[in-house]
Order: C-alpha cells, then sequence, then structure tokens
C-alpha cells in the first residue's frame, strides 16, 4: 500500500544526491576522477540490499575505519579542511546508502545532500548553481512531504491507509513546485531589498589557478603543435551607451598589457615600473587625459577568473570604476587589479583611435629618450629581416605610412594558421618571414614589431583580446578565450602609440556552435553575474531612486483621471462594478461546495494516546471503531475505563464533530 | 445538542422499555425508525413482543395507533378506505381505511395477497393514498410497524426483495433473558402495553425527526458508508447487493441513532450498529456455500434465508477498514 510512495521517496533522495554531487562538481571540490567514482558508488548501492545482507552485523567497520582515514585525509592529503570535511562527507553519504533501512536513514541521507549543496556553494559563481540549486529546493520539498506522510503512516497506522492509497505524484509535483515558488519568490525579495554590505560573496575556493591556452603574460614564439581553441567566455562587454548594435563599431579590441622586451624567442615586460593609483571619493580612478581625437566609449565588464590580474579594456582607457580601493598600472598603460581579486565587474571609459592616418597633431606627444631605447631593443636579428623591411617601407614618406605598409604586407602576404610546425632550424621570426610564411598572431605581431625596430620606430608587442561575438539577446559582447590575439603598437612621432593589427584575422573568428539557445544562456549568466553575484548597495539605491522617480512621475496622471475628460469617472465606475461582479461569479463558482472541515487525520492527542496503547500491546484492528477498541482496552484494565471513555468522546467531537481540532486537543 | 432533546428520547425510550421487558436495544431500533421517519419490518416467532412494541410505541407519544390483522382474504380497500355513494350530497364521499393513523401495526404482513401488500406499501412509501382519481394524504408522523413469521410457510405470500427494501430497518426481537421473563411472569401481565402513557407530543417527535436529518455527517463516514455498500455490491456471498435506496437508509438511520445516542454528529459506531438492521434485508445470499451452518438457522427452509443474511453483512461490516 505505501509501496508507491515509497518508491518515489527514493526516486527523490536519489535525484538530491546526483543534485549535491553535480553542486560539488560544479564547485570544484570534486574532480572527475572522484565525481565518477562517487558515482559508480551511488549506482552501486541501489543493489544495497545484497550488500547489507553481507556485511551482516559488521556494520560499524567501515564506520570506524573511515573516521581513521579521513583523520589521515585531513592531516596530510586534504588541500584545505573543507576539502577533507568533503571527502569525509562523500564516504559517509556511500555509506549511509548502502545501509539505508529506515526513514530516518534517509532523512540523514537528505540532510547529507544539503550540506553537499552547502560546501559547494562558496566554491562556484556560475549561473548553473541556481538551477542545482532550485532542482534541489523542488526534489527536497517533495522528498520531505513524502516522508512526513510515511512517517506517519508508520506510526502505528494511523494515517488514513487510503489517504496514501489516493496520493497522486501530480498532487505532491504540484505542492513541490508551489512551495519551491513561493520560497524563491520571498527569498528572491529579501535579497534585492535587505541592504548588501560587506562581501558578496566568500571567496573561500576562487579559481584562480586557472591558466588557459588565451591569454598570456608573455609571447612566446618558437613552440610548435596545433593550439587548442577554448571557447569558453572570458568576459562579457555591455556597451551601455550604444544604443542598438556594438558591432559597428570599427576595430574594437580589448588591450591587456604591452611587451616591450624581444629576446628571439619571447616578448616579455621588462619595464616592471608599476604606479598605484589610490581610489578617489567618486569611486572612479583616473588612468589618462582624454586627447580629443577619438569617439568616447563606455564599457561594463565582467571578468571571468583568468588567472590573472590584468583588466582588460578598449584602447585608450582613460577612467575605470570597479569595487577596489586601489589600481595598478604600469608604463605601458596597462591596468591591473590588486591581487585576490578573482572575477570582476568594472566600468570603463576609454577614447577609441581615430581610424586612418593622422596629421598635424592638436598637441604635443613626447617619448622619453631612455623610453625610446627599450622600445627600440632588439636582440642580433639576420640582417634579412632588417633587409625586407628597409625594403617594404622605402619610399614611405613617415613613420605611420612605414608601419601601415609593413601591416599591409604581412595581413596580405602571409597566411594565419594556428597548425605551428617547425620547418628549420632558423629563430622563429626569421622562420616565419621567409621559411613557413604562416603563423598565428603572436608570429605577425613579433614579426611586425621587429621589423618597425630595425627601422628605428619605437614598437611593443600587445596582448588581449579581440572584439568577441555580440549577443543579440543580451546585447553585448561575448569574448572568449579563443578570441585571445596580440598585436603592436609603434611610436608615430607627433601622435603617439599607434595600433597596427597584421594579423590577416582580422575578421573575428566566430565560434561555431552558433546555437540561440547558448546566447540566451550567456546572456541569462550575464544577468546572474549583474544582478545577483554582483548585486551590491549600489545597485539597491539607485533601483529605489528610480521606483521613487517613476512614482513621482505617475502622480500627475491622477490629475488626468479627474480632469477634464468628460467620461472616465462613471466609465471607471461601471468597470469597477462589472469587475467586482465578475469576481463575484467567479468566486461564487470557483468555491466548491461547502465541505465539512473536519481534520482528514486523527488529532494528535489521539494518535499520542494510541502510541502509547500500541506499547502496551493494544492496537486496534482496521474494522474496529474507537468506541470498540475503547471498551476493549477498558475490558482488559479496567482502571483505564474512565480516562479513555473521556479520550474516545473528545476525539469523536474533534474527528467527526466538527468541532475545531486545536481547541479539544488542548485539554 | 441540547440536553431537553437527550431527555426526551431517553423518556421516550424509558416508557417503551416499560412494555418490552429486557429489550433496550430493540428498544432503541424502534426510536432510531421512528426518528428517521422510516417503518420498520419486525421478524420473529409469535409471542415475544412484537405488538407490545409497536402499541408501546404508539402509546408513549400519544399518538393514534391502528393494527390491522393481514388474512389472506383482505383486500386493498381493507385497509385504505373505500369511497360511497352519499344519496345526500349525490357524490362518492371517502370513507378512510385503518391506514390513516399514526402508527400502524401491520400483523403477519405475509399472510395477505401481493396486492394487498403493495397497496400498503404505496402509502409507506409516500406517505399518501390514491384512490380514485384523488390522493389523500396520511397524517404526520407516520409509521408502518409490519410484522411477520419467518418460520411459517404455509398460505403466505413473502414479501419480494424490492418490497422489503421500502422497510428502513429489520429487527429481530428474541426471547427475553431468563431473568427478564421471570420478571414478566412475576408481573402477570396480560397486556403490558395498556399501562404506557403518552411521555412526548406529537409535535415533539416532527421536531426530533427535523433534528436526526440535520445531523452533522463528516465526509470520511461517508466514505465508510460508501465502503460499506459498495463491498455488498462485490461480495461473492451475495448475488445482489445494496441499492443506493439501502445507502441512503443506512445513513439516515444511522443519523437517528446519532441523535438517540445524545450526539449531533455520526461515529462510525452509529453507521456500524445500523448495518445489520438496515442493510441485511436488501441482500440476497448466494444459494450455494454459504450459510450452511445449521447453527445459524431458525427454520427448516432448504434455501439461505434472513439470518444468512445478517450473518454476511456482519462479517462485511467486521472487514471493512472504519475511518480514523
Amino acid at each position: 500500500m505505501t509501496a508507491r510512495a515509497n518508491r518515489w521517496l527514493l526516486i527523490a533522495l536519489y535525484v538530491l544526491v546526483v543534485d549535491g554531487l553535480v553542486a560539488l562538481y560544479l564547485g570544484g571540490m570534486l574532480g572527475v576522477v572522484a565525481a565518477t567514482l562517487v558515482s559508480v558508488g551511488i549506482v552501486g548501492s541501489l543493489w544495497q540490499a545484497r550488500v547489507r545482507e553481507k556485511l551482516g552485523r559488521h556494520t560499524s567497520v567501515p564506520a570506524i575505519l573511515a573516521a581513521g582515514l579521513s583523520a589521515i585525509d585531513l592531516l596530510y592529503f586534504a588541500a584545505t579542511v573543507l576539502d577533507g570535511l568533503v571527502h569525509l562527507m562523500l564516504f559517509i553519504l556511500l555509506y549511509k546508502l548502502f545501509t539505508r533501512v529506515t526513514l530516518r536513514d534517509a532523512r540523514d541521507i537528505g540532510f547529507l545532500c544539503f550540506f553537499m549543496l552547502v560546501a559547494a556553494a562558496p566554491g562556484t559563481l556560475d549561473v548553473s548553481f541556481l538551477f542545482v540549486f532550485i532542482l534541489f529546493m523542488f526534489t527536497a520539498t517533495a522528498f520531505l512531504i513524502l516522508r512526513h506522510l510515511l512517517v506517519e503512516s508508520q506510526a502505528g497506522g494511523l494515517l488514513h491507509a487510503a489517504a496514501i492509497d489516493r496520493l497522486r505524484p501530480r498532487d505532491v509535483m504540484t505542492l513541490s513546485l508551489a512551495g519551491t515558488a513561493a520560497t524563491l519568490v520571498i527569498t528572491a525579495l529579501l535579497f534585492f531589498v535587505i541592504p548588501r554590505v560587506g562581501q558578496a560573496a566568500l571567496p573561500l575556493r576562487g579559481k584562480t589557478g586557472r591558466m588557459i591556452s588565451g591569454f598570456s603574460e608573455t609571447v612566446a614564439l618558437g613552440s610548435f603543435g596545433e593550439i587548442e581553441l577554448d571557447n569558453s567566455v572570458a568576459m562579457r562587454v555591455r556597451l551601455p551607451d550604444e544604443p542598438i548594435d556594438g558591432e559597428r563599431i570599427p576595430d574594437l579590441r580589448w588591450r591587456g598589457i604591452a611587451l616591450d622586451h624581444f629576446d628571439g624567442t619571447t616578448w616579455t615586460r621588462e619595464d616592471r615600473k608599476l604606479g598605484a593609483v589610490r581610489r578617489p571619493h567618486n569611486g572612479t580612478f583616473q588612468i589618462a587625459r582624454p586627447r580629443g581625437t577619438g569617439r568616447f566609449l563606455r564599457q561594463e565588464i565582467y571578468l571571468e577568473a583568468l588567472g590573472t590580474s590584468v583588466l582588460f579594456a578598449a584602447p585608450r582607457a582613460l577612467s575605470m570604476t570597479i569595487k577596489t580601493d586601489t589600481l595598478i598600472v604600469d608604463g605601458a598603460a596597462a591596468i591591473w587589479a590588486p591581487p585576490g581579486l578573482t572575477s570582476a565587474q568594472y566600468t570603463v571609459e576609454s577614447e577609441l583611435e581615430p581610424p586612418g592616418p593622422r596629421r598635424g597633431p592638436p598637441f604635443r606627444v613626447w617619448l622619453d629618450p631612455v623610453e625610446r631605447d627599450r622600445y627600440l631593443q632588439l636582440p642580433s636579428v639576420a640582417p634579412r629581416v632588417a633587409a625586407l623591411g628597409r625594403e617594404i617601407a622605402a619610399g614611405s614618406r613617415d613613420d605611420y605610412e612605414a608601419a601601415a605598409r609593413l601591416t599591409d604586407h604581412l595581413a596580405t602576404k602571409y597566411r594565419y594558421t594556428t597548425v605551428l610546425a617547425r620547418t628549420t632550424d632558423l629563430p622563429p621570426v626569421e622562420e616565419f618571414l621567409f621559411a613557413r610564411r604562416s603563423g598565428n598572431c603572436e608570429y605577425f605581431a613579433a614579426a611586425l614589431a621587429v621589423m618597425l625596430r630595425t627601422l628605428d620606430i619605437p614598437a611593443r608587442v600587445v596582448t588581449g583580446f579581440q572584439r568577441g561575438q555580440w549577443n543579440p539577446y543580451g546585447g553585448y559582447f561575448m569574448v572568449r578565450l579563443l578570441d585571445a590575439h596580440s598585436w603592436v603598437e609603434a611610436w608615430i612621432e607627433g601622435t603617439g602609440w599607434v595600433t597596427f593589427d597584421p594579423s590577416p584575422r582580422g575578421a573575428p573568428l566566430t565560434f561555431s556552435g552558433n546555437l540561440p539557445i547558448s546566447f540566451y544562456l550567456d546572456a541569462l549568466r550575464l544577468r546572474w553575474y549583474r544582478y545577483v553575484v554582483n548585486w551590491s548597495l549600489y545597485d539597491q539605491i539607485r533601483v529605489a531612486g528610480k521606483a521613487r522617480q517613476t512614482a513621482m512621475a505617475w502622480k500627475p496622471s491622477r490629475a488626468w483621471l479627474a480632469g477634464p475628460v468628460n467620461v472616465p469617472r462613471s466609465w471607471i465606475a461601471v468597470a469597477v462594478l462589472a469587475a467586482g461582479a465578475a469576481a463575484a461569479v467567479y468566486w461564487g463558482r470557483a468555491r466548491p461546495p461547502q465541505r465539512p472541515t473536519a481534520a482528514r487525520t486523527p488529532p494528535r492527542f489521539y494518535a499520542r494516546a494510541l502510541r502509547a496503547l500500541a506499547r502496551r500491546g493494544f492496537r486496534p484492528s482496521p474494522g474496529e471503531t474507537a468506541r470498540e477498541f475503547m471498551q476493549r482496552a477498558s475490558g482488559a484494565v479496567p482502571a483505564w475505563a474512565e480516562p479513555l471513555e473521556l479520550l474516545t468522546a473528545d476525539y469523536e467531537r474533534a474527528r467527526f464533530g466538527g468541532t475545531d481540532v486545536a481547541r479539544v486537543d488542548r485539554r | 445538542m441540547p440536553s431537553a432533546t437527550t431527555e426526551l428520547i431517553g423518556r421516550l425510550e424509558k416508557s417503551v422499555a416499560s412494555a418490552l421487558v429486557g429489550k433496550p436495544a430493540v428498544v432503541r431500533l424502534a426510536v432510531v425508525g421512528l426518528l428517521a421517519r422510516g417503518h420498520l419490518l419486525i421478524e420473529d416467532v409469535p409471542g415475544v413482543g412484537k405488538t407490545t412494541l409497536a402499541a408501546a410505541l404508539a402509546r408513549s407519544i400519544g399518538a393514534a395507533f391502528q393494527r390491522i390483522q393481514f388474512t389472506s382474504d383482505m383486500l386493498p380497500s381493507d385497509i385504505l378506505g373505500v369511497s360511497i355513494w352519499d344519496p345526500e350530497k349525490h357524490d362518492f364521499v371517502f370513507k378512510p381505511g385503518p391506514l390513516f393513523t399514526n402508527i400502524v401495526l401491520a400483523d403477519e404482513i405475509n399472510r395477505t395477497t401481493p396486492k394487498t401488500q403493495s397497496s400498503l406499501l404505496e402509502a409507506m412509501n409516500e406517505t399518501q393514498v390514491s384512490l380514485d382519481h384523488s390522493t389523500y394524504p396520511l397524517p404526520r408522523p407516520f409509521m408502518v410497524l409490519a410484522t411477520q413469521n419467518p418460520l411459517e410457510y404455509e398460505g403466505t405470500h413473502p414479501l419480494p426483495e424490492s418490497q422489503l427494501d421500502r422497510f428502513l430497518l429489520r429487527i429481530r426481537i428474541g426471547y427475553p433473558g431468563a431473568d427478564d421473563e421471570k420478571a414478566i411472569l412475576r408481573s402477570g401481565m396480560t397486556m403490558p402495553s395498556d399501562g404506557v402513557a403518552p411521555v412526548v407530543s406529537v409535535e415533539d417527535v416532527l421536531h426530533l425527526q427535523g433534528l436526526a436529518e440535520r445531523v452533522r455527517a463528516d465526509e470520511s463516514v461517508l466514505d465508510y458508508v460508501m465502503r460499506l455498500v459498495a463491498a455488498t455490491r462485490t461480495s461473492p456471498m451475495l448475488t445482489l447487493g445494496v441499492s443506493p435506496r439501502g445507502s441512503l437508509a443506512l445513513l439516515r438511520a444511522a443519523r437517528a441513532h446519532a441523535l438517540a445516542d445524545g450526539r449531533d454528529f455520526l461515529v462510525p459506531d452509529d453507521v456500524k450498529r445500523l448495518a445489520v438492521p438496515a442493510l441485511a434485508h436488501r441482500v440476497l445470499v448466494r444459494a450455494r456455500g454459504f450459510g450452511n451452518d445449521g447453527a445459524h438457522r431458525v427454520g427448516g427452509a432448504a434455501g439461505p434465508d434472513a439470518t444468512d443474511a445478517e450473518a454476511v453483512v456482519a462479517a462485511i461490516v467486521q472487514d471493512i477498514p472504519v475511518p480514523r
């Protein structure tokens, strides 16, 4: 009879367990191998009855063993205490799954699943955790309902056997859904309203160690093999001031750092001079002064944890708003966040470079001789490299034209590839220019910078990301790791640093899996970061202010209601009456015929009394009424006659008489 | 639940019990029948007090009482009444029969012809008499206590099940206990109901009948009634189960029982207590395989009889889980 409910309970339990495991995996608490092992264990526990038989009375042996092992694990193996506790928890979970018998075991497993979720929570900021959490809420609600029903029905068979019989999965589902929805709504309200002060997320386990194939702080040539393209999103860039389509803006790039030193194979950052910028009162860091040459572009950037503290922005960044106390800016205008920031949201104001050559600058710019020397540094380069540069640039009127010609030459005469094979023993740049004639952006940039330097034009290699893919649903650029890019900045006398991108990969490489659903999901992810993970006191104040403005703006419309318009008043009165009548009809129909409101189950005091009697060996048979049972019990123990009679009368009144159960209960 | 009601019913029961000594359960059932506006079929051997019960009940409520002794040569007009030509008015005038009273004792109802039986049963069902294109309402309260002797089959016309259905309850009186019988002997009463005086008025009875209809029935008790009735329909021991009229009758009787017990709500006990008297005469027991236990058999008839039906219904009632 209760077998069906038991089966549902088991299903709900396993959904909880799997959900908890997925949460741990998402939170980075479990590797693939560990997760697989635990999954195998979980699946195996479906046949736990046999294992339990084999184990017999020795069920405590593994428990003792586990205590010892986990102590060793905590002391020597686990990376952190939290990891050790997670390992222990997983062991207890498996142990419980294999030895579960009673409903109490089911409850314990449910608790463990909850703790798994709690343990995973600080490890992830990803939106997928939201889904895991919602699934958990829903399943846990259903689980609790079912478990409660089963517990009640087990305690002496008091719950209507028929009630469990009548139970439909749909009812449990509906109830759980409603419970989950209500909880989420209330939680969301509290979340958005309670002032957000202090640290939003506990950075217990930020993913700091992830160094990916994409962006790096040096450019090393000469390695070979095929570059793996990682299509996970590195950052998202919203352009709040651009009304429609960010794709219309030409030549967008997200600049990271500039590399000034080349040793023949690797570009590095020689100039370690760092300047700290302290946070001013208005919260906006001033980085550079505008020159008035290009258009301004405001960007809201949501940066994933990349394993670097470089902050990216469209060149030239002028100011930045970010929630830290200091920013670090180096001599090459790269911006760094203080260490410890794992993922960041910030707003940058940039002045874009105008396209095309510029002459007659409106102001004076000059390069320090020391810096100029640094940007002209070269290792010994084969003469034919310099010769090639001179040949291409011959006849140029100025440095800009020379650089543009070199860029054009590389972009048209060389091929872009991600398959890098060494064909000769020549230095990488020479091999690229004369032997292989193909390479990735790093080769193009390095070759251009080397050739510019041989022509006495100061140059540096810049790393960052290219524009990325426009997400039409969210209105932002999705910049993936495979968008990592490098290009060149050259010093043009009288203009300053000018960007040259010699890679033929001018058009942004589009990610092949362009399903609309992936756009939707990514847009959802952005909103998750924007409105949940990074929801701040500032946002609350802003929203409150907006709400107030809206309310103020609405006020005059009341005047419109009472105003010179002829009909509204009577019309509104009629509409209100009609709505009221419709509501009355609706409620009148929707309400079921008056049903007696007595409890469906025995009142608690009676259930307690029955349990007490059951302990003394008196149980009512299914066909025995309360009175018959009372008479039987009183016949056996005459001393019980009077209290039992009172009890039964109260029970009958409460159960069948429509009397308020709670009132009788108290007596 | 006002204590006045309890007191009223208590007085009535006490009054009837003074005539029918040692049979409180039977008295209770008779009162239940009265409060539920039902009719009783009293089935037992002669001389156990069938007439005494009916007369005592009638006298106790100060109502008009008629006894009709049914015989095989009786005609419907003998009980309903007859239209006679009135030469002065130049019209037929209806002369009411003995049925026009509050309490009717229809003695040995199975002795008369089916024609007369059915005329009585129509009157019972509709509380009115239709004769010569006009209808004559019967007085309220109207209650028939019919008796029949289950032992004598010679020259009888047993009531078919469809007509038995019209009786709310079928009750058995049974022999009195030894002490009670001795007390009856000692008192030497010839007609014990003679000494019964009215203790409640006809208006009181009508009021109590109204109260009985308003007794609260919890959903779970209704479900219980449904389960009982459904079980009679699917039981392998029965060829005919209880009709919806039967389940209505059970609920009506149970409500009156609750009222008589001093409650304004039903408990499963009411239903359980009334299940056999209200249902046993509405079912047909399968001919073979059951009821062969000689101890239950009163008569010598070959087929299953009333006691078998009671045993089957009682067994079903014991099996069905009660609501808790």
